[in-house]
């Protein structure tokens, strides 16, 4: 996808889940949008490109969240990059299987977010965070299966070769 | 070494790129949360798109709640609620006041004291982040709002500005695992301190003494010694009590009074001396040792 594609499309699911979320009530779980645009990049940017774009993708989370830290930004990056790593064992090329390795993607992300958010201010909201991770995940994998057809709509990049054991 | 440089170009700006963010996170200044140009030109990129969505939904529950002919009768009574709002919220204000009104004139005859201006406000949107409770609401600085105001429904207190922008702003929730508030208990004056617990419908009482007096079902109420807060709001109601027949405090949680998740319209007051942020060392020490 190309960079201001990744961020207007960002910005538009972020605003969107935004809108969406204060009309369902505070208290619904979130959904990773961004995990998935992260996931997406990992599969079909190259490393420098992906990790700007996800830099940027992070950024925007994180000043969405109200109160930027730079948590989200780095976890981004970060979870890029081990997609990247992944992607070298797993070919991911039908929606199912985009849809397991986001929500992998989105479990490592959480689990990280949550742990970086208790090891700074030692809340007592580690327990409650952990205990919404799962249907998090759920949520974000089901947006990352509506999602998928539009990230392949634009993503104008060529065929990948035939590489990785999942298929 | 420019050689070398340009060999590992890849590495080193993914390394800036992972390692950036990460100080920024660890070294937490407060001061990062103050929006730059660039910030503030993203922001002002969402706000539009927001009321479009929220123009979209709200658009689509009209038609789906009544016929036009309504329409009329619903915008009054939106009307009519906010003012509705405003005059409860007035009301309850007001006795708290009133209160502490009289005990001051009975002690040292104190003029009667005006509350602070509000402001009303509409929700916009729910920050997407799971481990941060905040809000985004359609008032900022060009409606004369600053960082640190307290915002509250009729209900009672729901949180603080935290950031400001040109048309709006974003409020951190009473109930996120940062916020602090210094309270007391209406019935019985006892000073102490409200945390988030990061859900949605619960606060934790703290550092109030263990002989004092407090009881299940008692009113908790701002007390105003954090500089943030006016005193007299209505913060919530003590659940469940813990009380050991050890130590120096005992605790406590806090049924939040206002329902964080159905919020739509809230007030910003509008303090005259806007207070620094409750994670501003001065004020946050003021909230931790209220007693």
């Amino acid at each position: 996808m190309k960079f201001l594609t990744t961020v207007g499309l960002t910005l538009l699911l972020l605003t969107f889940e935004s809108v969406a979320v204060k009309y369902l009530g505070l208290s619904v779980t979130r959904i990773d949008v961004t995990v998935a645009v992260v996931a997406f990049l990992s599969l079909r940017a190259s490393t420098v490109e992906g990790a700007i774009s996800s830099f940027v993708v992070g950024y925007l989370l994180d000043l969405m969240s109200g109160r930027p830290t730079g948590l989200y930004t780095f976890l981004a990056v970060l979870t890029f990059l081990i997609g990247r790593l992944a992607t070298s064992l797993v070919d991911v090329r039908s929606a199912a299987v985009f849809v397991i390795f986001t929500m992998a993607a989105d479990l490592g992300h959480g689990l990280l977010a949550i742990f970086f958010s208790w090891l700074t201010s030692r809340d007592a909201a580690f327990g409650s965070n952990l205990s919404a991770l799962p249907l998090q995940v759920a949520l974000t994998g089901l947006a990352a299966l509506l999602l998928y057809p539009l990230f392949r709509k634009f993503d104008s990049g060529a065929e990948r070769s035939e590489v990785g054991l999942l298929r | 070494m420019l050689r070398l440089l340009k060999r590992n170009r890849d590495l080193i700006v993914v390394s800036v790129l992972l390692l950036y963010p990460l100080a920024t996170f660890l070294a937490r200044r407060p001061a990062a949360w103050e929006p730059n140009i660039l910030d503030r030109a993203v922001l002002a990129l969402t706000a539009p798109v927001q009321r479009a969505f929220i123009w979209t939904f709200d658009g689509a529950r009209s038609l789906w709640k009544g016929y036009a002919a309504l329409r009329g009768v619903r915008a009054e009574n939106l009307g009519l609620r906010e003012e509705n709002q405003r005059l409860r919220s007035d009301t309850n204000q007001l006795a708290e006041v009133r209160a502490e009104n009289d005990r001051l004139r009975r002690l040292l005859d104190y003029a009667q004291t005006s509350p602070d201006p509000q402001l009303a406000a509409r929700v916009l949107g729910v920050n997407p982040a799971a481990t941060i409770l905040s809000l985004r609401i359609d008032r900022g600085e060009s409606d004369g709002l600053r960082r640190g105001m307290p915002v509250a429904t009729a209900d009672g207190v729901v949180g603080i500005v935290q950031r400001v922008t040109g048309s709006f702003a974003d409020v951190v929730l009473i109930t996120d695992p940062n916020s602090k508030i210094a309270v007391k208990v209406q019935r019985s004056r006892v000073r102490a301190t409200a945390t988030g617990k990061g859900e949605n419908r619960a606060l934790h009482l703290e550092n109030a003494l263990r002989t004092e007096d407090v009881q299940e079902g008692d009113v908790v109420v701002t007390s105003g010694t954090d500089g943030v807060f006016p005193p007299g709001l209505l913060v919530g109601r003590i659940t469940s009590l813990q009380r050991h027949n050890y130590g120096m405090v005992q605790s406590a949680d806090i049924l939040p009074a206002v329902d964080m998740t159905k919020l739509e319209e809230v007030l910003v007051i509008r303090t005259r001396a806007a207070p620094a942020h409750v994670s501003n060392p001065q004020a946050r020490r003021a909230a931790e040792t209220a007693p």
